[in-house]
């Protein structure tokens, strides 16, 4: 029988974990698409909910960021982690009691530092907002979370590792050295002056090129094999893109400080490194699309490949446009303005989450034995494809209208710039609200299958009791 | 569906790799470091270009916008046009005139240049002040005394300009009286200030003040 494959008893251990984390971060991705709206709508109509001081627009901004990263961006990216790493170890998941536990103290952790944020206790360190109270929960059910996903690598059965291999463990022990890096400059040991701005925004950049991006790029690393069949293109490039993040990626993020009170060669090195990031983006879109364009058939057919590879392309896509909008005679225009928002929701939504998708929808089956209707994905793909796409254009457009007005200053501020932005504004408060409606379908979805629908099984008993 | 249905189910499906098929042949590629090919391999010839191409702009880009990593940025050294100059150091006169004027004439010949009417004579489209410079800067460095005729009024039976009592350098008298014959719509050229220490050295031997008389047979060619 099936149930006696390697591969299902993998699956069964991996269940109970996966289930908790993924349909943690489908809350957290809720709770953040709440936020999201809350916020664009404050943008459009400065008197919307007003009234409410815990829901202010720096508040509410903040919250969504830390909900959306730490939330759904950390629960799923255990989730995710701990059943490639399985699998591709032909290890089964130990210590699930353990990995719970962590996962319940650091959502508990997220839970009081979102309240904390609302309540007014900012820490005002870019994506450290929580107050510093809850970090030290985070940081040790992390660890432990880290020393559970390690002890499963090293029961491999297969000595050597490959491409998503690397990623994925390189992602999971890059946060914690991160996250103490960045607490020891900022609240241990402070940093003076200049150099805490820098930490703070190198913090915040690096979180996304470090923690959320390889974890993405392993999964896309998986699935595209996985689901095609066939091996990866041009696989011998794969070390070298993965080893140019490591190396370029954090000494790239420093072009966000273009135009900003630190010296001039913080800025010169991150646009610089931003350049030589053209190599392992082009290392990685070569690898996935040159596969994946082989049987391209295929990729439309399977829909959690079809969200992979949306989300690969939008990877090259937003790299490239990072890239260009790092020059410095782009960043004269395109700094300061909304267009920060286009890069956070390009590699936050466009990006991550959807391969996070992409590989929730290929593991769940897998994992619980049902099935999730194939109508009901498709339907999550189409309207995160869109509202996606229309949030991207409108804060790019937007962004680079913004940048042109207000690099003019005998143009009157509100009356003239702000007007000209307004409509963009609008554009994102429809698009958030498709993406919270999709993003609520992905989440039904996630939990019919981990927690079948108590209506079907009363119909299914009635069935039985007419046969 | 059928993709998904069909693992779900747990059947063979000869198309999918098995996780370990899936390392061990990656692990084989990276060996093996290329797939077997009997062509020319064009992809890494291309990666090698560019990245070449990269790292020149990236170092062009390093050199020229770091500013050899100090903490400073340059001094921007803005080259101006004579004319711009030229502009500049009116402005720079006219605004010391102002100054002055304010703190040592306004208080009789007013702000608003128009004087007090029956005491104090108007300065603004006065003839005496649009007349040769040398008359205003006479007035200024010895006094005016007795009656004059200023627009078709008289004045100077009461009061009397007396400038003697009080130091003046020549570079004040040069901006102030530039100030004066340039405010309120008077449009007379400027006065310098070598021009003003020359005038003075010519009448340093005058003791008193100078009447209107006096000064339009000296400069009658002006009124």
């Amino acid at each position: 029988m099936s149930t006696d494959s390697p591969d299902k008893i993998i699956d069964r251990s991996a269940k109970l974990v996966f289930s908790f984390f993924i349909s943690s971060a489908g809350l957290w991705l809720l709770v953040a698409a709440l936020f999201a709206y809350l916020a664009a709508a404050k943008l459009t109509d400065p008197f919307f909910l007003s009234t409410y001081e815990f829901l202010t627009y720096g508040k509410i901004k903040v919250s969504q960021a830390n909900a959306f990263v730490y939330g759904w961006g950390g629960n799923a990216i255990f989730a995710v982690s701990i059943w490639i790493l399985a699998r591709l170890s032909q290890a089964e998941v130990r210590g699930s009691i353990f990995l719970i536990f962590a996962g319940v103290i650091w959502n508990l952790a997220i839970t009081f530092g979102l309240l904390g944020i609302l309540d007014g206790h900012m820490s005002g360190h870019e994506m450290l907002e929580m107050p510093t109270e809850v970090w030290p929960a985070m940081l040790i059910s992390y660890l432990i979370i880290t020393f559970l996903i390690l002890v499963i690598h090293r029961s491999r059965q297969i000595r050597e590792t490959i491409a998503p291999q690397w990623f994925i463990l390189a992602a999971i022990l890059w946060f914690p050295a991160l996250f103490l890096i960045a607490w020891n400059g900022m609240e241990l040991n402070p940093a003076r002056g200049t150099v805490q701005t820098v930490l703070s925004m190198w913090y915040g950049q690096s979180l996304i090129w470090l923690w959320l991006t390889p974890v993405a790029l392993g999964a896309a690393y998986y699935l595209i094999p996985a689901i095609l069949g066939r091996t990866i293109d041009k696989y011998y490039l794969a070390i070298f893109g993965f080893w140019c993040i490591a190396a370029l990626a954090p000494w790239s993020v420093v072009h966000h400080l273009e135009g900003g009170p630190v010296p001039m060669w913080i800025p010169a090195i991150g646009t610089v490194m931003s350049i030589a990031m053209v190599f392992p983006i082009a290392v990685a879109s070569t690898n996935f699309h040159a596969t994946a364009f082989m049987d391209i058939g295929k990729v439309w057919d399977s829909l959690p490949l079809r969200f992979v590879i949306f989300g690969t392309l939008s990877y090259t896509v937003s790299s490239y446009i990072g890239v260009v909008f790092s020059l410095p005679t782009v960043a004269k225009i395109t700094q300061f303005t909304i267009i920060n928002e286009f890069h956070f929701n390009q590699r936050v939504y466009g990006f991550f989450s959807m391969i996070i998708f992409g590989a929730v929808y290929f593991a769940l089956p897998r994992i619980t034995n049902r099935e999730i209707p194939k109508g009901a994905k498709s339907f999550h793909f189409w309207t995160s494809t869109f509202g996606v796409l229309l949030l991207l254009l409108a804060y790019l457009i937007g962004g680079l209208t913004h940048g042109v007005l207000a690099g003019q200053p005998s143009l009157p501020w509100s009356s003239s710039v702000i007007q000209s932005i307004q409509p963009y504004f609008l554009i994102t408060k429809f698009a958030f609200v498709i993406l919270a409606f999709s993003q609520l379908v992905f989440v039904v979805n996630v939990w019919r299958v981990i927690f079948p629908n108590p209506i079907s099984f009363i119909e299914s008993c009635k069935k039985e009791a007419g046969a | 569906m059928s993709e998904d249905s069909k693992n779900m189910n747990g059947l063979p499906d000869s198309e999918h790799f098995s996780d370990e098929e899936i390392v061990k042949s990656h692990v084989e590629l990276s060996k093996n470091k290329h797939e077997p090919t009997k062509n020319f391999l064009i992809a890494p010839l291309v990666f090698v270009f560019v990245f070449g191409c990269l790292i020149f702009v990236c170092s062009i880009q390093l050199a020229h916008s770091t500013n050899s990593f100090q903490l400073h940025p340059p001094v921007e050294v803005v080259e101006l046009t004579p004319e711009e100059k030229e502009s500049q150091r009116l402005e720079r006169k006219f605004s010391s005139g102002e100054k002055i004027f304010a703190a040592r004439c306004a208080s009789c010949h007013q702000a608003n240049g128009l004087g007090i009417a029956g005491q104090f004579p108007p300065l603004a489209g006065s003839e005496w002040v649009s007349a040769d410079p040398g008359v205003i800067t006479n007035i200024i460095l010895k006094g005016l005394k007795g009656e004059i005729l200023v627009k078709g009024e008289k004045y100077g039976t009461s009061a009397a300009v007396n400038m003697a009592a009080v130091p003046i350098s020549d570079r004040e008298i040069a901006n102030v009286s530039t100030y004066v014959r340039q405010a309120w719509g008077n449009s007379s050229d400027e006065v310098s200030e070598d021009f003003v220490k020359q005038v003075r050295a010519d009448y340093s031997n005058k003791q008193d003040q100078w009447t209107g008389d006096e000064l339009k047979s000296l400069y009658s060619t002006s009124f």
